[in-house]
């Protein structure tokens, strides 16, 4: 979904058309010719998003109004009931208050860890390209790969504790899934290791479009390393962060594979680990309640598309505007 | 605006896709114009003797009614209800699958997507498979699936394990239950959990359910949804006081119950842990998790231990049925095959292909392994054979049910919350 606002946003905010009247221009002169290039052209494109996208979320929220068992077509309306249910249900404020932690945890760790690796792999050095494959494998690796992986490794009876107990730390071994103290925090270890590089990456590449004169010149006025970071170099990677931490909440607000994979359908809300995702697919798949798992699936959307839309009005609206007008 | 009408065309055609794929598809089932009729056959068993055991039913049925041509496709099991389902709504059902009956059986037949075969079942096969078992493919008194076997739950356990311990005799009550757990812990661990899945752990709520509970408060509650039997509430007593005796594997809550070595069958097949309470299912499932997924060659069975002061008969037993269904629009030769493979060579060939107790009982004479038997044993001396208990109350109450369980031994919620559990998802179906 992100990825459409973006564009939405673009189209709107200006298109790349001299700003001074702001009504947009009328289109003239398209031939049939042309038009038959733009239909042939984007034709397929609107179809899929048509059909794969619109479609379904159509559908969802069709189904989101019936008690439907997911047999035969829905026919008992319920009107706003599932909603209602949703919304006086302790299970999904639990899995809406997880979520909350996982985007505020997410930011806060991965974003100082990931500018600090990026601003020590800006620098030429020996190894620099390994050290860039190793932070940023995790992130090629499928979520399925690294949550078995990290599941068995974290078991009770696990490498993790047998490595403690082996270097005299087992009073250090724990229960790290199923003790609801610990389990959000494992989660979040395993998620900052999984996506730090993704973040790695952008925030090099956004530092490599600043240009060198400008450390340069803050060399020359006599700023120390830190000084030239701090107030030259973090600015101007402002637009670059405050993507990463859009890209970073919209994902942690829809977190379903490793959570599903780690704790199963069942244990993530015991262990304190269950998210919006993880309670649409137990209560629509696993229950069986496919029209309240629609419903749920709504809501899921609008809080998405809620904090999206807020993020893109407010945190990213002078990063768009400076990037669409500028260069004139 | 130009791109709003592309938009609505193409959204038209999606939309007109969508609906025409969705009346297609229903073209075979039925008789062509030379009286042949060719039917889909969906199955579970993808590899080895089950496979080869299909194949060669499919095959012998054939010869018998050169007629009919059967088209076999397997369905690797924890696909085959996502796939089941879409295949059912979209009108391009197979005319014979693999049926699991309770709840998701019940909205089948509501949606009308499953042949009524009560008039097809023959005598031979009434005679043969017994009213009891029958039931369990039964809704509102007609017939929409007919039962290969029968799954009674229970204790697996390691006989070498438990003799090393000194525990000479399975328990028959909770009290030698106890004792038995007590003299296992020096051994390690004496029950094996895959709480991971909830059921598993489910279970263990369900037979002191079944202990403490008459069989018209487990019926009653079938009806109306409503766990307000103090029963209920005994039978998480029950299972609260036990599990506080710390008898499960460490780290049970994120074990699964049959994925690898680590899982609760693997822990019992490798001789991590004693014991496992688990359907008749379990004995091949404890054989592709050995070293050599060979049989387990020390493997027993007992019925779940009597628990005092219950209203339940100490010696009921609890279990399903796996069957095969009909679908709605397929010929009347489906329910011909359905017979088929409830006569008594069949049968013998599917408990040899399975290592599972046939539903027939002229075929059980073929049992041989010992813990077959003991379950055979069990299953015929039992007064009253419970289904599952998520599968009677159906998806939805089954669900709140495994996880108000799971939430108890986790020590999150108290006996209280299943039943709360239980009233709040009656809200959701």
């Amino acid at each position: 979904m992100a990825g459409s606002f973006t564009v939405a946003d673009r189209v709107r905010d200006g298109g790349g058309v001299k700003p001074a009247p702001p009504s947009r221009p009328r289109r003239r002169g398209i031939g049939w010719a042309q038009r038959l290039e733009i239909a042939v052209l984007s034709g397929p494109a609107i179809l899929m998003f048509a059909g794969f996208v619109i479609f379904p979320v159509l559908m969802a929220a069709y189904y989101g109004f019936y008690r439907w068992k997911g047999f035969g077509p829905p026919t008992d309306f319920v009107g706003l009931d599932n909603y209602k249910t949703i919304l006086q249900d302790t299970a999904f404020h639990e899995a809406l208050l997880h979520n909350g932690q996982i985007v505020v945890l997410s930011l806060l760790f991965q974003g100082p860890i990931a500018l600090g690796l990026a601003l020590l792999l800006n620098h030429r050095m020996r190894g620099q390209s390994i050290i860039r494959v190793l932070i940023f494998v995790p992130y090629v690796i499928s979520e399925v790969i690294v949550g078995t992986a990290w599941s068995l490794m974290l078991q009770t009876n696990g490498a993790v504790n047998d490595v403690l107990r082996s270097i005299g730390l087992g009073w250090l071994a724990e229960d790290w899934l199923a003790n609801p103290d610990l389990a959000l925090w494992t989660l979040i270890l395993i998620l900052t290791w999984k996506y730090i590089g993704f973040a790695v990456i952008l925030f090099l590449a956004g530092m490599q479009n600043i240009p060198e004169e400008l450390s340069e010149a803050a060399a020359v006025d006599g700023a120390t390393y830190w000084q030239t970071q701090w107030r030259v170099t973090l600015p101007l990677l402002g637009p670059t962060i405050r993507i990463w931490a859009f890209l970073s909440i919209i994902g942690a607000l829809q977190l379903f594979d490793l959570v599903y994979i780690i704790w199963g359908q069942y244990v993530a809300s015991t262990a304190g680990t269950s998210t919006m995702a993880t309670y649409m697919v137990t209560e629509g798949r696993n229950a069986g309640n496919y029209g309240y798992g629609n419903a749920v699936a709504v809501v899921l959307f609008l809080i998405s598309m809620l904090i999206a839309l807020v993020y893109q009005r407010f945190v990213l609206r002078r990063d768009t505007e400076g990037a669409l007008t500028g260069g004139q | 605006m130009t791109h709003k009408r592309t938009l609505a065309v193409a959204a038209a055609v999606a939309l007109a896709a969508m609906g025409l794929t969705a009346c297609t598809g229903d073209d075979d089932g039925g008789p062509d114009s030379g009286g042949n009729v060719t039917m889909d056959f969906w199955h579970n068993a993808t590899t080895g003797p089950g496979k080869a055991f299909w194949d060669k039913t499919v095959a012998d049925f054939q010869t018998a009614h050169p007629t009919v041509k059967i088209k076999i496709q397997q369905v690797q099991n924890e696909d085959l209800d996502g796939k089941l389902q879409t295949a059912l709504n979209s009108g391009s059902a197979p005319d014979i699958f693999l049926q699991r009956g309770g709840g998701k059986m019940a909205a089948m037949v509501e949606a009308g997507q499953l042949k009524d075969i009560t008039a097809d079942i023959t005598a031979e096969t009434k005679a043969a498979v017994g009213e009891a078992a029958l039931k369990t493919g039964q809704v509102d008194g007609k017939a929409y699936a007919v039962p290969v076997s029968i799954l009674p739950g229970g204790l697996w356990y390691s006989k070498d394990v438990f003799q090393k311990a000194g525990v000479t005799t399975p328990p028959t009550t909770l009290d030698e239950l106890n004792q038995a757990v007590t003299k296992l812990k020096a051994n390690g661990t004496p029950i094996a959990l895959g709480a991971k899945d909830a059921w598993p752990a489910a279970h263990w709520y369900y037979f002191f359910a079944l202990r403490a509970c008459t069989p018209a408060a487990l019926d009653a509650a079938a009806k109306d949804k409503n766990f307000g039997d103090p029963c209920w509430t005994t039978a998480g007593e029950n299972l609260k006081a036990f599990a506080d005796t710390k008898p499960f594997n460490e780290g049970f809550l994120t074990t699964s119950a049959q994925q690898g070595a680590g899982s609760s069958a693997g822990l019992v097949a490798n001789y991590k842990a004693s014991m496992e309470l688990m359907g008749a299912w379990d004995p091949g499932v404890i054989a592709s998790l050995t070293k050599d997924t060979k049989p387990l060659p020390d493997l027993g069975y007992f019925p779940f231990p009597a628990v005092p002061g219950g209203q339940g008969d100490p010696a009921a037993i609890m279990g399903g049925t796996d069957g095969y269904s009909c679908s709605a629009d397929a010929p009347k030769e489906c329910s011909d095959f359905l017979n088929y493979i409830l006569t008594k060579d069949v049968q013998e060939g599917y408990y040899k292909a399975f290592n599972a107790l046939p539903v027939s009982k002229d075929a059980q004479g073929a049992v041989t392994e010992d813990y077959l038997k003991a379950v055979l044993d069990a299953y015929n001396k039992a007064p009253y054979v419970s289904q599952w208990l998520d599968t009677i109350y159906g998806q939805n109450v089954g669900n709140a049910l495994n996880v108000g369980v799971v939430n108890l031994l986790a020590g999150k919620g108290d006996v209280a919350g299943i039943i709360q559990a239980v009233n709040d998802a009656a809200k959701k179906g």
